[in-house]
């Protein structure tokens, strides 16, 4: 804890204590802005290259600059300078202040997101619930920008949004409740401490898959991408977006996708573990842009489900599996063949 | 209206549309809530006897008739 100055000389020794704590550190640098905003600029240059590999597109794969990093930065000059179109009798408020709280929204789990020992903004002791809160939030927000951008298009968007969180909440719920009962917390930390031996997609595999396809749906991506469906939609609920507000956007969805990943990475993968080589957070960061990977590629190669197959998947499949799974790990637990790893 | 190709969009946007899906919507209702329970019944796992988790997965087998009754009819088209 750091002292308030009380002289004029003291001023500036607590400013330095200031921004050399940990605190602020972690809150700015680290798992914070700094590190998503690289991130998140990494993955759109990331996916961009990776679908233009896997649909042999001649742009992307030459364009923009040694390897292509210059087109991020270029896409995003362009967006600012780009005017912002508001429709006629849209809600102005709404559809200028949602996409700032979807951004909000989707930097706001990383707080709790362990990414080393030592790396983490709030160490949260109902983390998971937290996160769950949180990002559940989307495709009402979602909604609320359809609705208030006046157009026909992205208002069938954001109620294909809402049944698809119908379909892939309570799934995901459940089988991250698998992962509850062998950590025995709701800590992300303490989670990630219980990994140490063996990680969690080996006890709990079905899970992990459930989880895994849950969180597809959540991201919109393929073969779940029904709110922004192209051929459908034109670009589902974010039509109307131009210039700066589709930046925002933007960023938030890909926020999102990292936010799944290093989710992923915290319940199944194990978090920061791995052989002492490297330091903690690049294993974690390693770990989940592995699963970003992962989650991009069917991009490239899927079809998309219609709304009713999805609904179905996930009740009558993922549930039950998820359902099923619990059930395992009650047995796992209860006649103790995990205690060799000491859970 | 960049989609429209120029046309002059017809009609209002913020129209009246039937919300597909009943059965399963009900279902979300009642399932959120038993989820969010079960977390409690998650990180209290280790500390509770044996009895009163059996007594909560009881309760999970027994929600399974229900469940299997509104998959059954929500799987009719004429229910959606």
């Amino acid at each position: 804890m750091v002292s308030l100055p009380t002289t004029p000389a003291q001023i500036i020794p607590f400013i330095i204590a200031i921004v050399t704590s940990h605190t602020f550190i972690t809150i700015v640098f680290f798992p914070g802005f700094i590190h998503l905003t690289l991130v998140v600029m990494f993955l759109t240059w990331y996916e961009r290259k990776i679908l233009a590999r896997i649909q042999l597109r001649i742009g992307p794969l030459y364009a923009g600059g040694p390897g292509g990093i210059l087109q991020p930065m270029a896409d995003g000059v362009k967006l600012i300078f780009k005017e912002v179109m508001i429709p006629y009798k849209a809600d102005k408020p709404l559809f200028l202040g949602i996409p700032l709280a979807l951004v909000f929204l989707g930097a706001l789990p990383f707080a709790v997101i362990p990414f080393g020992e030592h790396w983490v903004i709030a160490n949260l002791d109902v983390g998971l619930v937290f996160i769950f809160a949180v990002t559940s939030l989307f495709p009402s927000m979602i909604l609320i920008f359809a609705w208030a951008s006046n157009s026909k298009y992205p208002f069938l968007g954001g109620l294909r949004s809402l049944f698809q969180q119908v379909a892939y909440e309570i799934p995901m719920w459940i089988s991250a409740l698998s992962i509850v009962l062998l950590a025995g917390s709701l800590n992300l930390t303490q989670i990630v401490e219980a990994q140490q031996k063996i990680w969690f997609i080996v006890p709990a595999f079905l899970s992990f898959i459930v989880f895994f396809v849950a969180s597809m749906a959540e991201l919109e991506r393929l073969p779940f991408d029904l709110p922004e469906a192209e051929p459908e939609l034109v670009a589902g609920w974010f039509t109307e977006s131009s210039g700066a507000v589709f930046m925002v956007i933007f960023l938030a969805l890909y926020m999102k996708l990292y936010l799944m990943s290093s989710l992923i990475t915290v319940l199944f993968l194990g978090g920061w573990w791995g052989p002492a080589f490297l330091p903690q957070p690049v294993w974690f960061i390693l770990k989940a842009l592995i699963v970003a990977t992962i989650i991009i590629i069917p991009r490239g190669v899927y079809a998309r489900l219609r709304v009713d197959l999805l609904i179905k998947v996930g009740w009558t499949r993922l549930l039950i599996i998820a359902i099923a799974n619990v059930f395992i790990t009650v047995v796992l637990l209860s006649t103790g063949i995990l205690s060799a790893w000491g859970l | 209206m960049p989609f429209e190709s120029g046309q002059v969009p017809q009609g209002e946007a913020r129209k009246r549309v039937v919300m597909q899906y009943y059965p399963y919507l009900l279902m979300f209702v009642v399932f959120d809530v038993v989820g969010m329970f079960l977390f409690a019944w998650g990180i209290s796992f280790r500390s509770i006897p044996t009895a009163g988790s059996l007594l909560v997965l009881l309760f999970l087998f027994l929600l399974g008739a229900p469940l299997g009754y509104a998959l059954k009819m929500a799987l009719h088209r004429e229910n959606w």
